[in-house]
């Protein structure tokens, strides 16, 4: 300990802080991933190990706290208590997150394979776990590939049962807090254009596409690319960006 | 001597006599005056010649071993080396004799007669010393000399004529020239000259020549100047991008003139004039490419695709070439030959072939042919099949398999009708007599069902029909097509004239409700009648507002009908004709917005055939990107329409939806057949 910087050190704290393992098992997993505290505790969260230390009675317990009175699922009102036993508004993102590591069918909605299997698999088995892990949560946002495979997630999450598609409010909603994490400048023009010009619903393929394309498309739009097989629905975006003067057309960015 | 070993001083004397005595003839020949100076030297050279076979014969021995061996030149040769250098070569003949041949071939260009005959020995005198000395001593500056000649004559003439002479005389020219070369130059010469001449008159001034002001390409081919065109053409031919320049020059002509043609908004309210424009067209520049262009077939090439280019500038083309043909299978063809009708069957099948919506024209044709076969108006039956035996070779059996199923209905329900009245005849006495084609549904156009009330007596019949029918073919569902039928009716009017009315059914209602009365309004006919407003509109007017067929009166004397008004049996009505003819059924060019909802169809239609060529080629392909798909669907699909991209793309996403296709997670432009 006494060779390490300040800045390791605090690493070393933080990783104890969140994960409860020891100082021993901290240093080696922070200096295996150079000293990224996320990445170190990637590694960590993804040993197969963890999973044989969770307590399914504790689970149970936890799960009957928030279950309905008459179903077996937590609803809303039960999301709305864990919410608050985790100190997190039911509006913040990172319950995405935990849907997501729960493999959710539906938003609002856990069924009781889904909230104990889930946290099972994370290794979550109590309250303070949870609340202590929801930090790690967050920041898992920040992971690029993390966040695509949440993004994709949210589309069947978000969408109606026994629905194709994703109703455009809901989307847009979707699309505001998501891109709030990832920041996307074209965002709000996005949203406009489809309540001026849409107004149906959004399919998984637009969906999915509209990531890659905020990803790799310049907001100037300066590498867009005509053929570049583009949902039709990005296309006429581009268009209508062209067409109001939002992006000015010049040489430059039309490709042949 | 040689045998003496005296071969070199006998050759060294050779060539010492020789030359002194060529040196005087030199100077004979540089005293000859004028005109005599190439006399003399033809007749000394051919002095010289005869000379020259002499010597060789004496001195053949040597010739025959010294010279070899001594790697001396041949007497005869030798001979000639000398004539050359010594005469033809001196200063003073050397210039002279150019400047006198060239005097003369001016002369003569000029249309002066000179002496052929002495031209000739004099250039065959210069090429048997050697094609050098013929290149460098004359043709070189004969080819130049001419060069600055014709440079200024075509200026002359480009000044002076318009393109026709212009032509003339520029053909006039070469032909000149070539015959020139026959006569008294090397024959090698001739191609070299016609390349000075069709650089100078033709290559030069072919822009100008093309576009000449009232006089041009254009001109000649407006007012069918077949000779001149010819012309033109067999001269361009002979140089470089001649003959592309004429061509670029028709097609633009071709594509402007097309252009304006199918955007003349008043030559398109009549579609049957409009298309035989259209084929008079075709046929003058048929007949410009077969007279005057030989044929050439990238002419005929750049007039299909000018066709081409401007025929589907308007999208309505495929209804009016179905337009045409209908008023040809309807009346325009008879009286006509069997031959005749081939050749005018095949006209169309050729502007069939330019349209790039193949799939437009089919709907239309469905419409105006199910027009024809229910009001019994074609013309031949023979030439209505010829023509779809010949859409069937171009697009295929699927093109035409519905269409055949409407013939073959007609020809069922003849003999249903047939049944009918052998059946039921006996039991239907004094009532109207009936005659009902029953159409399959799937193969005649889709009609809306409109309401209608039939009269008594003939829902009755009708009834029995059914009856009739149903009985023989069980499990089928019958439905009146009130819209498309139509009724002749015997009426008496005020002075008891009687006339034969032929009208449409809806015409009929309305006509048998004053059987009761003699006065209606528009609501009570609307009433009893149940038909749809806009319908009962237009049959009112035909009814009312149409001179020679006002067989009702209407009060106001209005044209338009107002809910208002109110109809009267008109006895006063009279006609020259015993039969009158009120019906509408005839086809008609669609109104704008009958128009719009035919195109909505089409692009309906066009929606799964896009997707089921999508999902052959993907299932072929198992993996292809976007740009391939595009392209290998528009081809799979130019038989019949040509296929917008965005609603390809759009098609594409649709069937990732319904997951036929899924993009590849590695490449997004890339798509993957999910089988």
């Amino acid at each position: 300990m006494h060779k390490l910087g300040r800045g390791h050190r605090d690493k070393i704290q933080q990783f104890i802080t969140i994960t409860g393992a020891s100082e021993k098992v901290a240093l080696q997993a922070l200096k295996a991933s150079d000293w990224h505290l996320e990445g170190a505790l990637d590694v960590f969260y993804s040993q197969p190990q963890i999973r044989s230390f969770t307590d399914t009675r504790h689970l149970e317990e936890l799960y009957n706290r928030y279950k309905d009175p008459y179903s077996d699922m937590i609803l809303a009102d039960g999301i709305t208590l864990l919410c608050n036993d985790l100190q997190v508004d039911p509006q913040d993102i990172v319950m995405l997150v935990v849907s997501w590591h729960m493999k959710a069918a539906t938003m609002c909605e856990f069924s009781k394979q889904e909230f104990i299997g889930g946290l099972q698999a994370v290794g979550i088995d109590s309250l303070e776990k949870f609340r202590e892990r929801i930090t790690f949560m967050r920041s898992e946002l920040k992971d690029e590939h993390k966040f695509r495979e949440i993004y994709n997630f949210a589309f069947g999450w978000a969408k109606e049962k026994g629905q194709k598609s994703l109703a455009l409010d809901t989307a847009i909603g979707m699309w505001q807090l998501l891109f709030a994490e990832k920041h996307w400048p074209l965002v709000d023009h996005w949203c406009q254009f489809l309540q001026a010009r849409h107004n149906k619903a959004i399919s998984r393929d637009t969906w999915s596409q509209l990531l890659e394309f905020a990803r790799t498309i310049d907001p100037a739009l300066s590498n867009y690319d005509a053929e570049g097989a583009w949902p039709y629905l990005i296309d006429e975006f581009v268009e209508y960006l062209y067409e109001n003067g939002i992006i000015q057309k010049d040489d430059y960015s039309q490709k042949q | 001597m040689v045998l003496h070993k005296f071969g070199e001083k006998l050759y060294s004397g050779l060539v010492a006599t020789m030359t002194f005595h060529l040196k005087e003839i030199c100077s004979s020949i540089e005293a000859a005056q004028g005109g005599l100076f190439l006399e003399e030297l033809n007749r000394k050279w051919a002095d010289h010649n005869k000379a020259l076979q002499m010597i060789r014969d004496i001195l053949m021995y040597m010739d025959r071993t010294f010279i070899p061996s001594a790697h001396k030149t041949p007497v005869h040769e030798l001979g000639l080396n000398l004539w050359r250098d010594v005469v033809i070569h001196s200063s003073k003949i050397q210039t002279r004799l150019l400047d006198t041949l060239l005097e003369l071939i001016q002369g003569e260009r000029s249309g002066e007669v000179i002496n052929r005959g002495l031209m000739r020995n004099i250039t065959k005198m210069l090429m048997d010393l050697g094609s050098s000395v013929y290149q460098d001593d004359f043709e070189k500056q004969f080819l130049e000399s001419s060069a600055d000649f014709y440079r200024l004559e075509s200026q002359e003439f480009i000044e002076s004529c318009d393109c026709g002479e212009y032509l003339k005389k520029a053909e006039r020219r070469l032909n000149e020239e070539i015959e020139r070369v026959s006569h008294y130059l090397d024959a090698k010469s001739e191609a070299k000259i016609t390349n000075v001449v069709e650089k100078e008159l033709i290559e030069s001034h072919m822009q100008r020549l093309v576009h000449m002001e009232n006089s041009g390409l254009v001109n000649m081919i407006v007012g069918d100047k077949y000779e001149d065109l010819g012309r033109m053409y067999s001269l361009f031919r002979r140089v470089a991008s001649g003959l592309v320049l004429i061509r670029d020059v028709m097609t633009s002509y071709i594509r402007e003139t097309g252009k304006q043609l199918v955007t003349d908004l008043e030559r398109l309210k009549d579609p049957v004039d409009f298309v035989q424009r259209l084929l008079d067209i075709k046929d003058k520049y048929d007949k410009i490419i077969g007279s005057a262009f030989s044929n050439d077939k990238t002419f005929q090439n750049a007039l299909n695709s000018s066709f081409e280019y401007f025929i589907n500038l308007n999208s309505r083309s495929p209804e009016y070439i179905s337009l045409f043909v209908d008023d040809k299978l309807r009346k325009g063809l008879k009286g006509v030959s069997e031959e005749d009708v081939e050749i005018i069957l095949d006209k169309v099948m050729m502007l069939f072939r330019y349209l790039q919506e193949k799939d437009v024209f089919e709907k239309y044709y469905k419409q105006h042919l199910a027009k024809r076969l229910l009001s019994g108006k074609t013309v031949s039956d023979d030439a209505e099949r010829s023509l779809i035996v010949k859409l069937k070779t171009e697009c295929g059996y699927q093109f035409t398999s519905k269409l055949e199923g409407m013939f073959t209905d007609m020809k069922t329900s003849e003999d249903t009708m047939q049944g009918f009245y052998a059946n039921v005849g006996a039991d239907l006495g004094d009532g109207p007599t009936l005659s009902v084609q029953v159409l399959t549904t799937g193969s005649w156009p889709t009609q809306p069902i409109n309401t209608c009330n039939l009269p008594t007596e003939i829902l009755s019949i009708c009834e029995k029909f059914r009856n009739y029918y149903l009985g023989t073919h069980t499990g089928r569902r019958l439905t009146w097509q009130t819209n498309m039928g139509t009724a002749d009716l015997k009426a008496t009017f005020g002075k008891g004239q009687k006339h034969e009315l032929n009208v449409s059914t809806y015409q009929m209602c309305v006509l048998m409700l004053f059987n009761n009365t003699d006065r209606l309004t528009y609501r009570e006919i609307e009433q009893a009648a149940e038909i749809p407003a806009s319908d009962l509109k237009r049959c009112l007017q035909s009814l009312a507002c149409v001179k020679g067929k006002n067989v009702l009166r209407k009060e106001p004397m209005s044209k338009d009908i107002a809910d208002s008004d109110a109809f009267f049996f008109n006895d006063k009505f009279t006609s020259k004709f015993f039969k009158v003819k009120i019906g509408t059924v005839v086809a008609q060019r669609e109104s704008e917005p009958e128009n719009q909802e035919t195109r909505q169809r089409v692009e309906e239609d066009r929606k799964p055939q896009i997707e089921a060529a999508i999902v052959r080629i993907m299932k072929a392909r198992r993996v292809l990107d976007h740009n391939n798909i595009v392209t290998e669907v528009t081809k799979q699909l130019q038989s019949r329409f040509l296929p917008n991209p965005v609603v390809i793309k759009k098609r594409i996403e649709s069937l990732i939806e319904r997951e036929f296709l899924e993009r590849d997670k590695g490449d997004r432009k890339l798509y993957r057949y999910l089988a």
